[in-house]
């Protein structure tokens, strides 16, 4: 069972320009992405969406194997970005490292 | 994989203590410039930062971190912060082969001869160019980012420059587009092919383009470097996937991962290599990522450079 938070992809914003919403999980930034395999980043983009905090938490290391290319920015027919999803997720782990 | 975390504080570490992602003195990374008797003032300031004369320490250091990635020794690469990073830095360029140091410069030397041959007027001050923290921006650190690109801004402004050429795609975007945004500093930021006018005979040979990410997709200038090559003779082939739709060489995931780095570095060379012609690009990283996945690649100021002899 994983908590959610609606309110989470408003608080990414303190760390990026965030369009995250505007996703409707059409895959298609995932079948594009050179890293070919599983549906990243559809699937943090998804659980930024629900707030599902704790699986990106658990799943964070993934982010950093995105190679912020931007072909999926460039493709993705919602205009939601999400290549800076992925960016604005790694600043928010990086600021929090940074503290602790 | 490495943990991302114990990287992003070694590099971050390192930047905020040398201004350099590995600690190396600036004096043993940028003496390219030192035989070309550069003016030092003009009405473009060149600036580098320091990607190609980086490149031969990348290699070196990508080399250990491959051959230690999952390994029970990457759990101690924590402890490397306690090694003062200009230490660390010294035994990298210590190990690293000057061959590839030589080649670095060979091609910032090609692209002031391609520059010079059009006629560009610019200048080189060596205490100004230094490295724009763009790895720190990739990897998420945007306090180290904004803090590292405040400094430089600040260096560059404080000497009255307003117009710079630049000669990779990493530093052209951070100047061009972060640098605004982030360090409250906006310059003219023109990459060096941009404003070439050369001219020569090389009917014939077809060239297969690598579009670097950020020069493709981030900053549209696939057709600049094609005229560049056009007006020399050359013809251009694209790639399945070029300009705005380019694909990674790989090479950002090498700090993190050196192995998912040749994995996508070879999945680019497959698909360069379909139409048999000489691949070239414009972008240290991916010059050095696509060799290292087993690619004949030229850079383009070898190209511009080279053609220049017939002209």
């Amino acid at each position: 069972m994983s908590a959610v938070n609606p309110a989470f992809l408003d608080e990414l914003e303190a760390y990026g320009e965030n369009a995250g919403a505007l996703c409707f999980n059409c895959g298609t930034c995932a079948a594009v992405c050179p890293l070919d395999g599983g549906h990243f980043p559809r699937k943090m983009i998804r659980y930024a969406q629900i707030g599902a905090v704790d699986r990106i938490r658990e799943e964070s290391r993934e982010l950093w194997r995105c190679l912020h290319c931007g072909l999926c920015t460039q493709t993705c027919p919602r205009g939601a970005n999400p290549g800076e999803v992925i960016l604005t997720l790694k600043r928010l782990f990086a600021a929090e490292w940074r503290k602790s | 994989m490495y943990e991302p975390k114990d990287i992003i504080a070694i590099l971050a570490n390192n930047v905020r203590k040398t201004m350099s992602p590995f600690g190396i003195p600036k004096s043993m990374v940028n003496g390219w410039w030192k035989e070309e008797s550069l003016p030092r003032n003009g009405e473009t300031l060149l600036v580098t930062g320091l990607m190609y004369q980086l490149v031969p320490f990348i290699e070196t250091a990508t080399t250990w971190l491959a051959r230690y990635e999952d390994a029970k020794w990457a759990e101690y690469l924590p402890y490397s912060r306690f090694v003062p990073p200009r230490l660390s830095g010294l035994g990298l360029a210590m190990i690293t082969p000057a061959e590839a140091k030589r080649k670095a410069a060979g091609h910032l030397k090609n692209i002031v001869k391609a520059m010079r041959a059009s006629g560009r007027r610019f200048g080189y001050q060596p205490e100004l160019d230094e490295y724009s923290g763009i790895l720190l921006y990739d990897l998420g650190d945007q306090e180290g980012f904004v803090r590292h690109a405040k400094r430089v801004a600040a260096r560059l402004k404080g000497a009255g420059v307003t117009s710079i050429v630049t000669v990779d795609p990493h530093t052209t975007y951070a100047l061009k587009v972060l640098y605004p945004k982030y360090a409250d500093a906006s310059f003219e930021v023109r990459a060096y092919f941009e404003d070439l006018n050369l001219s020569g005979a090389h009917a014939g040979e077809t060239l297969s383009i690598h579009d670097p990410c950020f020069y493709g997709r981030y900053l549209e200038l696939s057709g600049a470097s094609r005229k560049a090559l056009g007006n020399l003779g050359y013809a251009c082939a694209d790639a399945r996937r070029s300009g705005l739709f380019t694909s990674c060489c790989g090479g950002p995931a090498e700090s993190i991962s050196p192995k998912l780095a040749s994995r996508i570095g070879a999945k680019r060379v497959e698909a360069l290599g379909g139409s048999g012609e000489r691949i070239v690009t414009m972008c240290p990283i991916c010059l050095h990522n696509l060799e290292k996945a087993g690619a004949d690649v030229t850079d383009l100021s070898t190209v511009l450079a080279g053609g220049l002899k017939t002209a």
